[in-house]
């Protein structure tokens, strides 16, 4: 049977990062993935640091919470542009200030109130009236009547990030197994034990130490582990158009509805926001729900009209993983050498610095944040 | 009054045929190099038929139009497409709306595609009294079999071919078939609803059952020099000709496998091109194809007669029959396009000059949509392509979806004539209505059976092993999209076991406007050689919609309000 230092579940950006640092310090690591919800490699590329008004609405009782993270995510970014600095790797990444638009007062109301809370919380966000706001995003169009800039704000190419980590944790030793599902965990010894399946066959391997980051999947592992982590996946519509001369500058959301858009280094503009897709088949495979196109795309050119000249050519649909709307880091209870890392929301913005704070937390090491308030053991069961 | 048209294209006047596709009328005027890649290099036409995505132009200031399907109109202004294309400027967009908000359009029957198979179904429900909608992506439905002329071009069927395919439209039509022409269905929703637009709006088209007849495109075959402009599919050349009247040049070589290419060289050389060769990668003479001919001429001795006859017309007509023979690479030279031709081994053979090129190995099916509603597809190593899974009444494995003709596995026209009425006959039947007196699918069946042996025995005369990637040098694109290389592919793929998603994230093949049409069966193929895992459903690129592109101002433009 195989032995590893540190086994990482989940293969996606915070396995990744983690199984980055694990690796650079001679510790040696295994991934293992399933590839079924594709959180590796179905992102959308955003960086996000203002509150997402999606969440504002859907969660109301966890803006308070929201809030409190809200410094992990200036953080997230800052570890991002490190991370491209580093690897020596284009990834596109590109701070190139994000809008959040307003198309009426009582909506730029809305956001202002936001902004100001922000503010009191450290971020460099401004309101942008129309007539400046049309100097600075000359592409939205006159139904846009405010927006709220969030400076630090951006996008990256995820493609080309996944892969340069993908290939620098190659060149690093870092084993990988794709397409294979952790079938169970126990303590063995000192370290844990986990049992694999893969179409060739069963295996089991031993770590000293066990990483879950295997986002909405986490839930399922630490139950395995007898550890209740409330986990959930959510399928989202992800559009992308063909590519187009330099267009949208900005990542831009909206106050009220759920969109985000974006354009990539080659051109083509990348469009989301949170419109579902769902789970088919047996295996609950992640598919793109057609309707979402309508809503979603619709909406894109009410925001951007000249959108509405591009074709769209392809769709997919993501996972994000929903928690009680904070990150989930720190030890397991009752598990020394198990941690959870799974990012509250916006998972692919917080993925690197939350693998980095678990590889720090498994190597002992101070984590540099607070973390405190995301240990796993807030959701134990009250004795 | 003369029939003549003038557009502009990059400045230059030119004349044009109405009823003539803008693509048509550039390749008539000899404008090969349609749009310019990132990389710096120039794409024409390559399909033809709307799929490649490869002539793209910008007309009257709106970019990404597809030369090969704009309808050419006097005084177009035309130009060559940059990388990437500007958008055009526009303050105010549509009101946002959902998809609850679309229109539909409801009848008994939806029947996608305007072929052989689709317009014999559509026919053979409406004969049992059922209400029938046939969508078509073309301007004038026929599909690439009948490759029907635009009416405006005011020219007759150029043979019984196409005769045979307006004398179907006219009886669908007569019958009271609701054909609508110029739809793209876009996203399959479920076994009997579809997204569509038309004429820049976008309608639900829902029904009690459906038949999907998408027919087929090229398959690809990559070879230095293979996105040249002036290299194009064999069904593009033919249907210059056939629907538009156009020819792309004087000088034409036409190479691959399979009997289109010799049909196409000799509707060509009698239009007045030289096709100065015709390569066919089979080795045909053989004496061990003797019985494969013989079993064809069996079942049907006219087709075969047929056969013969246009090799012999092309022959007689100056072309040079190579068997055993493919293009091998293809170059820009002055006064047109190298081609050296050899064996599919690797050995040297004859060059020509030409003006035009045409590749045909073999189609792929259109089974996109038949795949994203989940209905279930077996690979066939016979034909080399997934074969989807049918009830002998040609219904697929999700109740009410059927599905006919080379959509399910490349049966040719004349099978899809019969599984079309077969298909027809046998919704009106689940759907309680009466065929009408007399008719049965029981000739239809046993005319079924015998087209499908014609078929097998063509195959085994025509069968050559699958060039796949071989004849590809390091830096020969594979992804004509996303300019991907071999060598970047061939590379991609040695490294662990990846998947074909993980291949398309880590190069970006199959993520262009063509959607991976060409490059997903090769990359499918290689990856399954490599593994010793056998190809299947799953094996090729998820279908997700939009099963083709579509304008987001057309997406969204169909609000019923």
């Amino acid at each position: 049977m195989s032995s590893f230092d540190v086994l990482v579940a989940g293969g996606g950006i915070v396995g990744m990062a983690a199984a980055l640092d694990l690796a650079r310090e001679g510790r040696s690591v295994v991934i293992v993935d399933e590839g079924r919800h594709s959180g590796t490699t179905a992102n959308a590329g955003s960086l996000h640091i203002q509150m997402q008004s999606r969440f504002i609405r859907m969660y109301p009782e966890q803006v308070a919470d929201l809030e409190r993270s809200l410094p992990l995510y200036p953080a997230g970014a800052a570890r991002w542009r490190e991370l491209e600095a580093e690897l020596g790797a284009d990834m596109e990444i590109r701070s190139c200030g994000g809008l959040m638009v307003a198309e009426d007062a009582e909506q730029f109301a809305f956001l202002a109130d936001k902004c100001a809370r922000e503010r009191r919380l450290g971020l460099d966000v401004h309101m942008l009236e129309r007539a400046e706001l049309a100097r600075t995003a000359p592409y939205l169009g006159d139904a846009v009547h405010g927006a709220e800039l969030c400076v630090e704000e951006g996008k990256l190419n995820p493609l080309k990030a996944n892969e340069a980590i993908r290939t620098t944790l190659q060149a690093l030793g870092v084993q990988r197994l794709d397409e294979t599902v952790i079938t169970a965990l126990s303590p063995a010894g000192h370290g844990i034990e986990a049992r694999l399946s893969h179409r060739s066959g069963h295996r089991s391997l031993t770590a000293g130490q066990l990483i879950l980051a295997a986002g909405s999947g986490t839930g399922q592992l630490a139950a395995m582990l007898g550890v209740a982590i409330p986990t959930g996946a959510e399928p989202l519509h992800v559009n992308v158009t063909e590519a187009t001369a330099p267009l949208i500058g900005h990542l831009v959301q909206h106050a009220e509805r759920m969109i985000t858009m974006k354009q990539l280094g080659a051109g083509q503009v990348v469009i989301g926001g949170g419109w579902p897709a769902r789970f088919t088949g047996p295996e609950e495979f992640p598919a793109v729900d057609p309707a979402s196109m309508i809503g979603n795309l619709s909406l894109a050119q009410h925001i951007v009209p000249r959108l509405g000249a591009l074709r769209v050519i392809r769709t997919w649909a993501g996972v994000n993983t929903t928690t009680d709307g904070q990150c989930v880091l720190g030890n397991l209870p009752g598990h020394d050498n198990v941690f959870a890392a799974v990012p509250g929301d916006a998972g692919y913005t917080l993925g690197p610095l939350v693998g980095r704070v678990a590889a720090a937390l498994a190597m002992g090491r101070d984590p540099g944040h607070d973390i405190a308030r995301f240990t796993p053991s807030r959701f134990a069961a009250p004795a | 009054m003369s029939d003549r048209l003038t557009i502009t294209f990059e400045g230059r006047m030119l004349g044009a045929r109405p009823g003539q596709s803008l693509g048509a009328a550039l390749a008539a005027a000899g404008e090969h190099a349609l749009r310019h890649t990132s990389g710096g290099d120039c794409r024409g036409m390559f399909c033809g038929m709307g799929v490649c995505q490869e002539c793209l132009v910008t007309v009257d200031g709106a970019p990404n139009q597809r030369a090969c399907m704009v309808k050419v109109a006097d005084g177009m202004v035309v130009h060559r497409q940059a990388a990437p294309g500007e958008t055009p400027t526009a303050r105010v967009g549509a009101a946002p709306i959902l998809f609850a908000d679309l229109a539909t359009r409801s009848a008994d029957v939806l029947v996608i595609g305007g072929g052989a198979g689709g317009l014999s179904a559509a026919l053979a429900a409406r004969s049992c009294g059922l209400d029938v909608l046939l969508l078509d992506e073309r301007q004038t439905a026929g599909g690439q079999y009948y490759k029907q002329p635009s009416e405006a071009l005011k020219v007759g069927p150029l043979d019984r071919q196409q005769r045979d395919g307006s004398v179907l439209r006219q009886r669908c039509e007569a019958a009271g078939v609701r054909i609508i022409d110029g739809a793209e269905t876009f996203a399959a929703l479920d076994a009997s609803s579809v997204m569509a637009t038309h004429a820049g709006r976008t309608a639900v088209y829902r029904a009690r059952a459906m038949v999907i007849a998408t027919g087929a495109y090229e398959r690809a075959v990559p070879i230095p020099g293979w996105t040249l402009p002036g290299v194009m599919t064999t069904g593009a050349l033919q249907t210059l000709w056939r629907s538009h009247r156009a020819l792309p040049g004087r000088r034409i070589l036409i190479a691959g496998n399979g009997p289109l290419n010799l049909q196409v060289a000799c509707e060509v050389m009698a239009a007045g091109t030289d096709v100065v060769a015709v390569a066919e990668a089979a080795d045909m003479l053989g004496p061990a194809r003797l019985g494969a001919a013989l079993r064809m001429a069996m079942q049907d001795p006219a087709l075969t007669t047929t056969g013969i006859a246009l090799m012999a017309r092309a022959w007689r007509g100056g072309a040079k029959l190579l068997f055993g023979q493919v293009a091998r690479a293809i170059s820009a030279v002055e006064g047109g396009l190298q081609v050296e031709l050899g064996n599919a081994k690797g050995g040297h053979g004859e060059r020509f000059v030409v003006d035009a090129v045409a590749l045909g190995y073999g189609f792929q099916p259109s089974n996109e949509l038949l795949r994203a509603l989940g209905a279930r597809h077996d690979f066939d190593p016979g034909i080399r392509a997934l074969r989807t899974v049918r009830t002998r009444e040609c219904e697929t494995t999700v109740p009410n979806l059927f599905a006919v003709g080379d959509a399910c596995g490349l049966g040719g026209a004349p099978a899809a004539l019969e599984e079309g009425q077969i298909a027809g006959l046998a919704i009106a039947e689940r759907l309680g209505a009466s065929p009408p007196a007399g008719v049965s699918a029981d000739a239809a069946h046993r005319r079924l059976q015998r087209h499908r042996r014609f078929q097998t025995a063509l195959w085994h005369l025509y069968d050559a092993p699958s060039p796949g990637l071989s004849l590809a040098d390091d830096a020969t694109l594979i992804c004509r999209c996303e300019q991907i290389s071999k060598g970047t592919l061939i590379a991609a793929m040695a490294d662990g076991e990846p998947s074909i998603g993980a291949v398309k994230r880590r190069t970006r093949a199959g993520m262009g406007r063509c959607q991976g049409r060409y490059c997903g069966p090769l990359i499918a193929a290689h990856l399954a050689d490599a593994t010793g895992r056998p190809l299947h459903e799953h094996a090729l690129f998820a279908p997700r919609a939009p099963v083709k592109p579509v304008t987001i101002s057309d997406l969204v433009g169909g609000s019923s309000s």
